[in-house]
């Protein structure tokens, strides 16, 4: 498990982190969201140790973090870009290499992905003579190469066409199903709540929400939304909830005592027709617009 | 995971003289210029052994001094081969000179001697006739006033006598002394800037954050430096050999063993005074953001380098004695020295001492400055930034 504890980074009279601390549990995805300026890309180069911090900690696997544990764990900075004038085979060879990786091992393992992600035939080509998205591939290649402890990855899905985002998508399941724990920031909340275990949200370099998705959408008063056949203003009279919404058949209401939903759905069903009755859950991005605002 | 593998430094280093040695610009470059060096020692021997043949116009009035100037030709300059073309007149002369048929056309006018070409003159030719019609105008002066021509000279000439070699050992010294500022200085901006853009090309692409993460950047650094280097002296190295064995081929060849210990001692201190500037070189990268930053990041670095070149062409005497101590100037001074000769055993070795000295004071501060500016983004970086910035 990789822990962030009250990560602080000064620049001048700017805190840009301000004593961020969240988990990154082993074997989940962790989206990290929050708007441009809000501290993600400094907290991840902290945790890279490529930025120093000013305050607090990284911890892996309950220890301080080491030049040795980093070395280990796979990292996609913000922008992109590798050497665009060498082959692309050989410079994944070279940063595997970096990393601590034999030669004959390190090509065998940037060869399979390289098939992985349909550049098989590229190897010798230069990064600069592949396309936009490829050139994206081979830096995700670069970022997983030498079978890594960990992933942090920086916006690892801007600029992918649907066919790529689901590639890599697929590929960061496979590493959290071996029970690596990935980060990754991204501004695509959609994508996020589709792939994500937990939710990490900065806002002016603090956290400001961090869970799993179903606890972040079960915060705050339940909502549940009743459809009946016919005129449902009766509801306001009923005890232990709120109404939040009324339009003929269809209200919205806030439940006050637990259980109350319960006595009225037994109400509803012994007045008439029940079309509907569900928990409301807000979208990830109210959640996401609320916290941040 | 196997822990034991090359060391990071020597993969940088590898992947720098690799990148690099493959690149088709850097190949051309270096063919072209041993092109260019070879053409020139062709060049100077066929320039120096071919004869120059000169069709010289008499009229009648001048007949007996070209004849004189033909036979004493050869012993002043072997190389010229002069003719003598016989015209009636000065009329018939210019037209010859015009019509190209002569080269040029001695002939008296207002009691001098004057030799008319068409438009330029041959220096060779110009110096073997005003040589010898001098000499016998001379010896007619002399024979008219009642003495001779030795009576007259005796006494008047200067010679040149140089304590150590002589005077075409001083010209050929010069001249490769040139050549060893002159290196210095190329391959000093031109793989400097090579290894400054290298570093902003890792800059700006932020791969130097993936390789940051992975090993200290203090490899790197050593890496690049390293790999430029090696690549550095390969060339010049490659230069040196060309053209020492190419004059081995021309008229100087009595000369290369003259040269050949000078070159040791140049390539040594082309070895640290590159190393010196090259961590600088690398800190400009890492000061600049963008590739255009570079010109004024650069700036204090090419000014040095400048002043070494003006240092090595212009520093004679006790200046020169003085820069031959002085790092950096001193990678190009003392071996110019030690070219011209009169060099203490001592001398090259506390200069290049002192130099090495140099260079590692410049290492320690480059990566200091290397390392804290290299991860700043957004803009320019200034010294003073990156000297207090925290890591």
């Amino acid at each position: 498990m990789l822990e962030v504890r009250e990560l602080t980074r000064r620049f001048g009279d700017n805190t840009v982190v301000d004593r961020v601390s969240f988990d990154v549990p082993a074997g989940e995805m962790t989206g990290f969201v929050g708007a441009n300026g809000a501290g993600k890309t400094t907290t991840m180069r902290m945790i890279m140790g490529v930025l120093g911090s000013d305050e607090g900690q990284v911890l892996w696997d309950g220890h301080p973090i080491t030049r040795l544990d980093r070395r280990s764990f796979g990292y996609m900075p913000e922008e992109r870009g590798l050497y665009p004038k060498q082959p692309i085979l050989e410079q994944l060879v070279y940063i595997a290499q970096l990393k601590g990786m034999a030669r004959t091992e390190a090509r065998t393992q940037a060869r399979e992905l390289l098939e992985r992600f349909g550049l098989g035939e590229r190897t010798k080509d230069h990064l600069e003579k592949l396309s936009l998205g490829n050139q994206q591939r081979v830096q995700i290649i670069a970022s997983v190469l030498p079978r890594p402890a960990a992933l942090v990855l920086d916006e690892p899905f801007s600029g992918l066409d649907p066919i790529a985002v689901d590639s890599m998508a697929e590929l960061l399941a496979d590493y959290t199903s071996r029970g690596i724990p990935v980060l990754f920031s991204s501004h695509q909340l959609d994508l996020v709540e589709r792939l994500c275990d937990r939710l990490v949200v900065l806002a002016r370099g603090r956290l400001v929400a961090a869970g799993t998705v179903a606890e972040l959408r079960d915060v705050g008063t339940p909502r549940f939304r009743l459809v009946v056949g016919e005129d449902a203003e009766w509801v306001r009279d009923h005890g232990g909830l709120d109404v939040v919404d009324l339009q003929g058949g269809t209200v919205v209401l806030e439940i006050r005592d637990p259980g109350a939903e319960q006595i009225l759905l037994a109400e509803a069903v012994r007045r008439g027709a029940v079309h509907e009755f569900v928990r409301v859950r807000p979208a990830l991005s109210e959640i996401y617009r609320e916290a941040t605002a | 995971m196997s822990t034991h593998t090359t060391p990071a430094w020597l993969l940088v280093t590898r992947r720098e003289v690799k990148s690099r040695i493959t690149d088709k610009t850097f190949l051309i470059g270096t063919v072209l210029l041993v092109a260019m060096i070879v053409g020139f020692m062709g060049f100077t021997t066929w320039q120096s052994e071919k004869t120059n043949h000169v069709k010289l116009a008499a009229t009648p009035d001048s007949v007996a001094m070209v004849q004189a100037v033909i036979d004493a030709a050869p012993a002043i300059d072997d190389k010229v081969d002069i003719t003598l073309v016989r015209v009636d007149d000065a009329a018939a002369a210019e037209a010859a000179l015009t019509d190209e048929e002569v080269d040029a056309w001695l002939h008296p006018a207002s009691g001098a001697w004057e030799l008319t070409t068409e438009s330029s003159a041959d220096s060779d030719l110009t110096a073997v006739v005003d040589a010898i019609v001098s000499q016998q105008v001379l010896s007619q002066n002399a024979a008219t006033a009642g003495t001779t021509l030795e009576a007259l000279t005796a006494g008047t000439q200067v010679s040149t006598v140089f304590l150590r070699g002589d005077a075409t050992k001083a010209a050929v010294a010069d001249v490769v002394g040139f050549v060893f500022v002159f290196l210095f200085y190329i391959a000093a901006l031109l793989f400097g800037m090579q290894l400054a853009s290298s570093v902003i090309e890792e800059k700006q692409s932020r791969i130097v954050e993936i390789i940051a993460a992975a090993i200290p950047l203090r490899h790197l650094l050593a890496g690049k430096v390293l790999g430029n280097t090696v690549l550095a002296m390969i060339q010049v190295l490659i230069y040196v050999a060309v053209g020492l064995v190419g004059m081995a081929f021309t008229p100087y060849r009595s000369y290369v063993s003259d040269i050949s210990g000078p070159a040791v001692w140049f390539l040594a201190f082309f070895l640290a005074g590159f190393i010196a500037l090259a961590c600088l070189w690398a800190v400009a990268g890492s000061l600049a953001s963008r590739t255009e930053d570079l010109q004024a990041t650069s700036t204090p670095l090419t000014m040095v380098i400048m002043v070494i070149l003006f240092a090595g062409l212009s520093l004679d005497g006790r200046a020169a004695v003085i820069a031959s101590y002085l790092p950096p100037v001193s990678a190009v001074v003392m071996p110019k020295r030690i070219l011209v000769g009169g060099v203490a055993w001592w001398e090259p070795l506390v200069a290049l001492g002192l130099l090495a000295l140099f260079a590692a004071c410049t290492v320690w501060v480059g990566e200091k400055l290397y390392r804290r500016a290299l991860m700043q983004t957004g803009g320019r970086v200034t010294l003073r930034q990156a000297w207090s910035a925290a890591e």
